[in-house]
């Protein structure tokens, strides 16, 4: 009798303990997950050139459920303004962030990263070992500078004896820019093409000024989206002396000037895929605490006028257009 | 596991009834509600599911007739401009006319329309709005639109999204485009020629209206392609041509309106196809499986929820019930199981009518048992008594035979002292062998009366043997039955030292071991062999001839009778030194009660007994 009634009891306290187990859950449920927020940091983050990587963003941040929040930046960051603003977005409830590293950051984003996963656009110019690195996730910067150099020099089948250059960059104190000189020079170093003359403007620095004040050259070499687009302003307003424009850039703008034929060439990373994928590969951190985060690769593609609007170029066209 | 499963039936088999009546109706209501928990949860996600489906129907005819509307819309623009405006004029002499009507018709509709442009057969721009200057080479003739008005004149072709190339509005921009184009004849100088007039469409008309319907976050999308395919709209569009998503727009294409189920890409899932008429474009609204599920989820819960609950209440109320209907049952069951522990027959009388009754039967059972018990009892005693007593008389009639014989030669030979000391020890022989009719007499007694017997046995063999009595006194105070030593003692007479000359010796000893009283008679006479010892004490016949007719059988069995079979007798025997016959019974205080207790026949029992136990 009695040990009737003690099942009796373990029974109804069972059943009453899952009644109140499915209630939790199913309020739970209700009140629905709580979305993880990513911001991203990115200097001058109104450009145009941010367009196909914040499309990116958007696109992953759908897919895997998200919060993405891309943070308004006015113009050029300090290491400083860059560190306040990581705090910031951690105080805003930031679970990761994805930053495009300014130089000298690099310190203050390996103490960032302890507190939670940051995620880099651009490799850091830090000495320290591959193992302490931060993960990046972006195209191989000297591999666009080589194949600008090789597209140039297919376009005189090799042969560039006498050719003068130009090579300019707006943010030359960055680790990609660095990469992409060295691509692009060690890939023209067997020709008989002469660099007049390489600038590297601060980003945060005019580079108006700087421009002008060259010497005339053959081709300038713009290295970065601005650069670019700012020397196919100056060849469009015949400032550069005739100089064909060839540089790696991603906005519709350097589209424009390479489909009016004031630029040669434009190497485009797949900044969609930097957005998509960093996106991917933090959210993931989220999900599962374990996961560490690897470098990513991305392409890049190679335009030239005559092919500017075959099918997939148009599609590359499509995401700076958003 | 065998033994397990063994071992479950055989706990089953003897569970209450209370546990089986709660068992019983658990099984059953479980069973039910599990099944109606399934027929429940499925009816509603069949319902849920036809209403997604319904409802993605709906908002899909919606969003079609709207993207209908709006190329019909743009159809009539073209036609507007091609047979109000361009027909109607020269380009030569009326280009302000039909600039003007262009224009009206690209400002009434400028929301939704890029530009509107003429090309003649070769591919140079007659006229376009907004007015804007033409790319250096767009090469018009290898475009796709134009390549398609120019196949087949007859028709509107609607192209897929492209960026459009045609002007240069020196905004840095580049346009996406749906392209309305078809062959159109004007006349130049009243020459009439044949062209293409080309409406581009803002693709961004159509991606907000996608947008709109795209806005469920349960899985489920809405995409457009056209009759080959070929994707116009789509919510993943970049992932698609990057390779990170995939579409199965190709088969899609292929279905006819209404809904069809297809699994992609290992998830089954439904797609609902509604063509937009005229264009052949695929209007696609897809659910995949995971999107049921996902709103069934809280129904899941809450029918979980719901069975949980009425498995609850319906154990609190089985509980009742049984308790109800077992409770009489286990009372009368315990009142019985009581009875048969011993306490009282008490039968519980209660509950329904058929247990009321059955209690009223058992108890009346129990009592007749009862009675019946008591009488049996009475006359299995009876039967002892009688047994013993018949025992007991098998004592007398030669003993006394013989020994009167003796006083009769002593009288004659005028002996008269020894006659008198002989008939005083026959009288208190006598005395205690009768006893007043008791069974059960001190040690002490039955020592004097084996010392009666001793002493006139001495008399009759002429002292020819010696008898010793080594007695340790606390033994005398203890129970015995009467007529135990007697017997013995006439058989060490007679087996023993009868036929020795002055040198037998008959030694009786008591002493109290292990709570037993061990009485002793050990003779140094001729000894017995091993068969003889086996018969003394199963042979009765045996002893007749010689004694007073009461063998070592009838003590032991006498004894055995009152105090159980772990007491009696013992013989020892060697031939040519002696035997010894060892009595054993247990020490139980001669008192008048213990006497009358053990005088009623009963099993021997100590507890019964009371004083002092020895």
């Amino acid at each position: 009798m009695k040990n009737s009634k003690k099942v009796f009891i373990l029974t109804e306290a069972l059943l009453a303990v899952m009644v109140i187990a499915v209630a939790f859950i199913m309020v739970q449920e209700k009140n629905g997950k709580k979305l993880d927020r990513i911001s991203v940091i990115v200097q001058d983050s109104g450009d145009n050139q941010w367009a196909a990587f914040q499309y990116g963003l958007k696109m992953a941040a759908q897919d895997l459920e998200v919060r993405m929040f891309f943070v308004s930046t006015g113009g050029a960051l300090t290491a400083e303004e860059e560190k306040s603003l990581i705090e910031r977005e951690i105080n805003n409830g930031a679970a990761a962030v994805i930053v495009q590293p300014v130089p000298g950051s690099e310190e203050m984003l390996q103490k960032m990263a302890n507190r939670i996963p940051v995620l880099l656009t651009e490799r850091t110019s830090d000495e320290s070992g591959e193992e302490s690195r931060l993960p990046v996730v972006g195209p191989d910067h000297y591999a666009m500078g080589a194949a600008l150099a090789e597209e140039l020099l297919k376009d005189y089948s090799g042969n560039l004896s006498g050719k003068t250059l130009g090579i300019f960059s707006k943010t030359g104190g960055s680790q990609a820019a660095v990469e992409r000189r060295r691509g692009f020079t060690e890939a023209i170093d067997n020709t008989q093409a002469t660099v007049l003359w390489s600038v590297s403007a601060p980003f945060s620095e005019e580079g108006e000024v700087l421009l002008e004040a060259q010497p005339t050259v053959d081709f300038v070499i713009a290295l970065d989206d601005n650069s670019f687009t700012m020397a196919g302003e100056y060849a469009a307003a015949n400032n550069l002396h005739g100089a064909l424009v060839y540089g790696i850039g991603n906005s519709t703008e350097a589209v424009y000037y390479l489909d009016t034929g004031i630029a040669g060439c434009l190497v485009v990373p797949d900044e969609f895929n930097v957005g998509y994928q960093s996106l991917t590969e933090a959210a993931e951190s989220l999900a599962h605490s374990s996961y560490k985060m690897q470098d990513r690769t991305v392409s890049y593609t190679v335009l030239r006028r005559q092919i500017l609007f075959t099918r997939e170029n148009q599609e590359i066209i499509f995401t700076m257009s958003q | 596991m065998r033994n397990k499963i063994i071992g479950f039936f055989k706990i089953n088999k003897s569970r209450g009834i209370q546990s089986t009546i709660m068992l019983a109706f658990s099984v059953i209501s479980i069973s039910i509600m599990l099944i109606l928990g399934i027929v429940m949860y499925s009816r509603f996600s069949t319902l849920s599911r036809e209403n997604t489906i319904q409802s993605t129907e709906k908002l899909m005819e919606q969003a079609g007739d709207n993207l209908e509307d709006y190329l019909v819309s743009m159809r009539q623009i073209s036609d507007a401009v091609y047979y109000n405006v361009i027909k109607e004029n020269d380009f030569a002499d009326q280009s302000d006319v039909i600039q003007r009507g262009m224009d009206l018709l690209y400002e009434a509709n400028k929301s939704n329309l890029r530009s509107i442009a003429v090309y003649n057969g070769s591919g140079s721009l007659i006229a376009a709005e907004p007015v804007a200057s033409q790319k250096e080479d767009p090469n018009v003739t290898r475009q796709g639109w134009f390549i398609q008005a120019m196949e087949k004149m007859e028709n509107m072709h609607f192209s897929t999204p492209h960026i459009q190339n045609l002007f240069d509005d020196g905004t840095l921009r580049y346009y996406w485009v749906i392209s309305l184009s078809r062959m159109a004849e004007f006349t130049i100088h009243g020459d009439p020629q044949i062209g293409v007039l080309l409406v581009d469409m803002d693709y961004f008309s159509i991606s907000r209206m996608m947008k709109q319907i795209n806005t469920l976050n349960n899985g489920q999308y809405y995409y457009l392609c056209d009759s080959n395919g070929e994707i116009i709209y789509h919510p993943r569009q970049i992932q698609l041509s990057d390779g990170i998503a995939s579409e199965n727009s190709k088969a899609a294409a292929g279905y006819k309106d209404g809904v069809w189920d297809e699994t992609f890409e290992g998830e089954h899932r439904m797609v609902i196809v509604n063509t937009i008429s005229y264009t052949g474009w695929k209007l696609v609204g897809v659910i995949p499986d995971s999107t049921f599920t996902h709103g069934m989820i809280n129904i899941r819960y809450f029918v979980v929820m719901l069975m949980l609950l009425m498995v609850m209440t319906l154990t609190i109320i089985y509980r009742v019930v049984s308790v109800r209907i077992s409770s009489p049952i286990c009372r009368l069951n315990d009142s019985v199981m009581g009875y048969e522990a011993g306490e009282k027959p008490e039968i519980y009388i209660g509950g329904s009518s058929e247990i009321r009754y059955l209690g009223h039967s058992i108890q009346s059972s129990y009592e007749k048992i009862e009675t019946l018990m008591t009488k049996i009892v009475m006359e299995q005693n009876e039967r002892r008594k009688s047994e013993l007593d018949a025992l007991q008389s098998q004592i007398n009639p030669h003993f006394l035979y013989n020994t009167l014989d003796s006083i009769t030669w002593m009288v004659e030979g005028g002996r008269n002292d020894e006659a008198v000391f002989m008939i005083s020890q026959l009288a208190k022989f006598f005395r205690i062998s009768l006893s007043q009719g008791r069974t059960v007499i001190s040690v002490k007694d039955e020592l004097q009366h084996a010392e009666s017997y001793m002493n006139i046995q001495k008399v009759r063999y002429k002292n020819s043997f010696s008898i010793v009595f080594d007695i340790d006194p606390a033994v005398c105070a203890c129970c015995t039955v009467k007529l135990i030593l007697q017997p013995v003692l006439e058989n060490a007479i007679n087996y023993g030292v009868s036929g020795m000359d002055d040198c037998g010796e008959i030694r009786v000893t008591g002493k109290l071991l292990e709570g037993c009283v061990i009485l002793a008679v050990a003779d140094n006479g001729l000894g017995m062999s091993e068969e003889e010892v086996r018969f003394l004490l199963t042979d009765s016949s045996r002893i007749r001839k010689h004694g007073s007719g009461v063998g070592l059988v009838n003590v032991n069995n006498r004894i055995q009778i009152l105090f159980g079979k772990e007491y009696g007798l013992t013989v020892e025997s060697e031939p040519d030194e002696g035997t010894t016959v060892t009595i054993r019974i247990p020490a139980v205080e001669y008192t008048e009660e213990n006497r009358k207790i053990l005088e009623k026949g009963h099993i021997f029992n100590r507890e019964e007994l009371s004083g002092r136990q020895m």
